[in-house]
């Protein structure tokens, strides 16, 4: 499979996209995928980090999407406070100068993840969709992937899970809430995936870029349309074209976890 | 095993060792003040560790000081390490013992092995209590198991190491827990059960000796393995910065032997004095002990070097940030009392100990001892904890205070250890019991076709189901490989067992060794029954007959 270009930029100096690629090793469903729709999905979201304007609706859309509890105000200051998508947060230069820079940071979900690797119980694996899945049923809470991941995307249920009365009414129905000693993460949001996928079968098509590219609860919240997410499989899929941009590049490349 | 367990009883051998097995024996009664009170004393220092554990199973892993964007893991990872380094020296030193036949020492391997199995109950009580699921992990990793999982990997070898290190311990103890039964009488049916109709002969004695050497040799590899996979847990995670090192396998097992060493002398002194074993391990044997235990610290400060000057010296971004905050910044006086205090002052005196050759002090010792554990430990959590700091993307981290209930966690794990160790002690015989020395190089006899059949049968299916269950590995979810393999791994360390316990004639009249003591033959109830069953017609007639008249 050919690689994407990933060309590494200044994106500090805010010229450039992070591009966060997912997918299986194996592309040979690429070569059809001029003529025929794709049949194998490899999910993958490309982040603008130029329309990035800081705003958080990403975060918010997140949280209230899959359920993340609220930590309140002694665990977020001891670091426990739960962010499937988070911003981080980074300044260059000193006052009058001062460049305020935003990179949005869900789970990368990377082509060779390193958090999958040390999982004892095959609570986390990677899906042949390329997700990067988490089982909490299934997890012992021994945080070694939390300890491997090398973006700290991934979070640990510190203590049990809890909402105010006035949030307890807009809790997702589609999204199990996760016990207290147990890891969870972004799944790029599957249920959605799953609801779109169903829903076109049902109409005898398959999914199109369009019904997917704001698929995610982030892409569908973020008001500067930053966030693309889509099938890296389809040729013609928007966030394919922009992966494939010279100013795309992966987080942490050095790390080799392909992102 | 074989040869006379101290020199001054060369002379003159039957008094006298009737004579000192009372004295190698004396630790089993349960009497004395001084017993029940540390009894009490250490049952109450165990309940903090489950007061810390209740505390997270009421509250979540909230009630420590750990987090996500903070520190990961804590000071409990740290005291698992410890504990898992500790239990590694206890086989070694026995191992060692047995394969280079040092006389001097075979008295130190029994209670060295002791401290193996408190340490790593331990250790492994730890981990349960440090992972946020405790009552789903162990059957988690057993049946979903994941062939590349380092903690997969630990738990493999931890069980091979207990398993192993029960039978070497089981087999090099059987003929001491034979004696026992006649030397103790009110535990001998414990003793009697325990022993497994042991049968005392020259064949049998060298059967034994032969089956435990080689168990010796096999179980050293086993231990390096075990703190090995400590040290890739660690070592193996690319995105860690300051872990992220080839070098930590090595690392780890060097630490292990420091922490185990020191440690057993630490117990040693205790027991000695408690237990009035002071004819038993003269003062030289601390001085031996220490000059061994110098020699690794000084080889673990030099490890320390290199991997601070790799760490500082034109490294990368994120490795050189870990090591400038581990030596100068925020954590430079945690580490640096420990490299000093805990490692380069008790190896002065050690040093000073072992060159002097008018200086043999035993409190120089424990108190050299006791830093080193000290040190490690400390260092220990500078190698958990420092890398969490440094996350290689700039997130805010929250500071890692270690709370009460960790701090009862790791205390209260110290007092376990040392519960379980005076349980095993009072116990089991600790000391090994003399044994006459044999002249002639007797040799087993040959074994009967069928127990050849049993262990050759068993080594073949331990080795098939090993094989069986790393060739499945790729499929957890339907043929739960670490399950099979690691019934493979019992079955076959159950060859040296089964060599051992399996009878060797069928029909062989069950010999017990003579009691110290004479005692009345007890009336058995099968025999009374069987006896009236026999002389009924007899007393019927008897009856009639007396009715007659």
């Amino acid at each position: 499979m050919k690689e994407p270009t990933s060309s590494r930029r200044r994106f500090l100096g805010g010229f450039a996209q992070v591009a966060t690629f997912v997918g299986l090793a194996s592309g040979d469903v690429l070569a059809t995928g001029e003529t025929t729709p794709p049949r194998t999905h490899k999910w993958g979201m490309v982040i603008d980090l130029d329309r990035c304007t800081g705003c958080q609706a990403c975060a918010v859309a997140c949280r209230a999407e899959n359920n993340v509890p609220v930590s309140g105000p002694v665990n977020t200051e001891k670091g426990r406070a739960i962010f499937w998508m988070n911003l981080l947060t980074t300044s260059e230069g000193t006052y009058p100068g001062l460049r305020e820079e935003f990179i949005p940071t869900p789970c990368n979900h990377c082509e060779d993840p390193p958090c999958t690797k040390v999982c004892p119980v095959g609570a986390t694996t990677q899906t042949e969709e390329g997700i990067t899945a988490q089982i909490p049923d299934r997890c012992i809470g021994c945080r070694l992937c939390e300890v491997s991941c090398p973006y700290t995307r991934r979070y640990f249920n510190w203590s049990e899970a809890e909402w105010p009365e006035s949030l307890r009414e807009q809790l997702n129905p589609d999204v199990a809430v996760r016990p207290h000693g147990v890891i969870e993460k972004c799944l790029f949001c599957h249920h959605r995936i799953r609801a779109a996928k169903d829903k076109a079968r049902a109409e005898g098509r398959s999914v199109t870029d369009a019904e997917l590219h704001r698929l995610t609860a982030c892409a569908q919240s973020c008001p500067a349309e930053a966030i693309t997410f889509g099938d890296l499989n389809d040729r013609e899929s928007e966030v394919t074209r922009q992966s494939e941009s010279p100013r795309a590049f992966r987080l942490l490349e050095d790390v080799g976890t392909r992102p | 095993m074989a040869g006379v367990a101290d020199p001054t009883l060369a002379g003159n051998a039957h008094e006298e060792a009737a004579h000192d097995e009372a004295a190698l024996l004396q630790h089993l009664p349960l009497e004395g003040k001084g017993l029940w009170l540390s009894l009490l004393v250490l049952a109450a220092g165990t309940s903090a560790l489950f007061y810390g554990f209740l505390q997270q199973v009421l509250h979540g892993h909230a009630v420590t000081g750990q987090g996500s964007h903070g520190a990961v893991w804590g000071i409990m990872v740290a005291n698992i390490v410890n504990f898992i380094g500790v239990s590694h020296v206890g086989i070694a030193i026995s191992a060692v013992v047995r394969l280079l036949r040092l006389k001097r020492y075979q008295q130190l391997a029994r209670l060295a092995e002791f401290i193996t199995l408190a340490a790593i109950t331990t250790a492994v009580t730890n981990i349960a209590m440090d992972v946020g699921r405790p009552e789903r992990f162990i059957f988690n990793t057993l049946w979903y198991g994941r062939y590349t999982a380092p903690f997969v990997w630990s738990c493999t070898v931890i069980t091979t190491y207990v398993v192993g290190s029960s039978v070497y311990l089981y087999l090099a103890m059987r003929r001491d827990l034979w004696l026992c039964e006649t030397k103790v009488p009110s535990r001998r049916w414990f003793y009697g059960l325990l022993a497994l109709g042991y049968t005392d002969t020259p064949a049998s004695r060298a059967r034994h000796t032969r089956v435990v050497w080689w168990l010796a040799v096999v179980i050293l590899p086993i231990m390096v393995s075990v703190h090995s996979v400590y040290g890739y847990i660690f070592g193996l995670q690319a995105g860690r910065p300051g872990w992220y090192n080839p070098f930590q396998a090595p690392y780890f097992v060097l630490g292990a032997i420091v922490s185990g060493f020191s440690t057993v002398i630490v117990a040693l002194a205790l027991l000695r004095k408690t237990l009035h074993w002071e004819q038993f391990f003269p003062p030289r044997i601390f001085k031996g002990l220490g000059i061994f235990l110098g020699f690794v610290t000084l080889l673990y400060m030099y490890f320390l070097f290199s991997e601070y000057l790799t760490g500082i010296y034109a490294s990368p971004e994120g490795e050189r940030v870990v090591f400038h905050d581990v030596l100068f910044g925020r954590f430079a006086i945690v580490t640096w009392s420990a490299m000093l205090g805990g490692m380069l002052l008790p190896f002065a005196l050690l040093f000073f100990q072992g060159v002097n050759r008018r200086v043999v002090s035993i409190p120089l010792s424990v108190v050299a001892a006791l830093l080193i554990n000290a040190g490690l430990w400390t260092i220990r959590t500078v190698v958990v904890v420092p890398t969490f700091y440094h996350p290689l993307l700039p997130w805010p981290v929250a500071p890692y205070t270690p709370t009460f209930a960790e701090w009862c966690i790791v205390i209260g794990s110290f007092f376990f250890f040392a519960l379980l160790l005076l349980v095993l002690i009072k116990t089991f015989p600790v000391l090994e019991l003399p044994e006459i020395e044999e002249e002639e190089h007797v040799r087993a006899q040959r074994m009967p076709l069928w127990k050849i059949a049993s262990v050759g049968f068993s080594a073949l299916a331990g080795v098939t189901l090993i094989a069986t269950g790393l060739g499945h590995r790729l499929e957890p979810e339907v043929f739960h490989p670490v399950v099979i393999w690691l019934s493979g791994t019992i079955l076959l360390l159950s060859v040296p067992f089964q060599i051992c316990v399996l009878p060797e004639r069928r029909l062989r009249v069950f010999v017990r060794a003579p009691l110290a003591t004479a005692r009345p033959a007890p009336l058995r109830p099968a025999s009374v029954v069987s006896y009236l069953a026999s002389a009924r017609p007899r007393i019927v007639k008897a009856k009639v007959i007396v009715g007659r008249f």
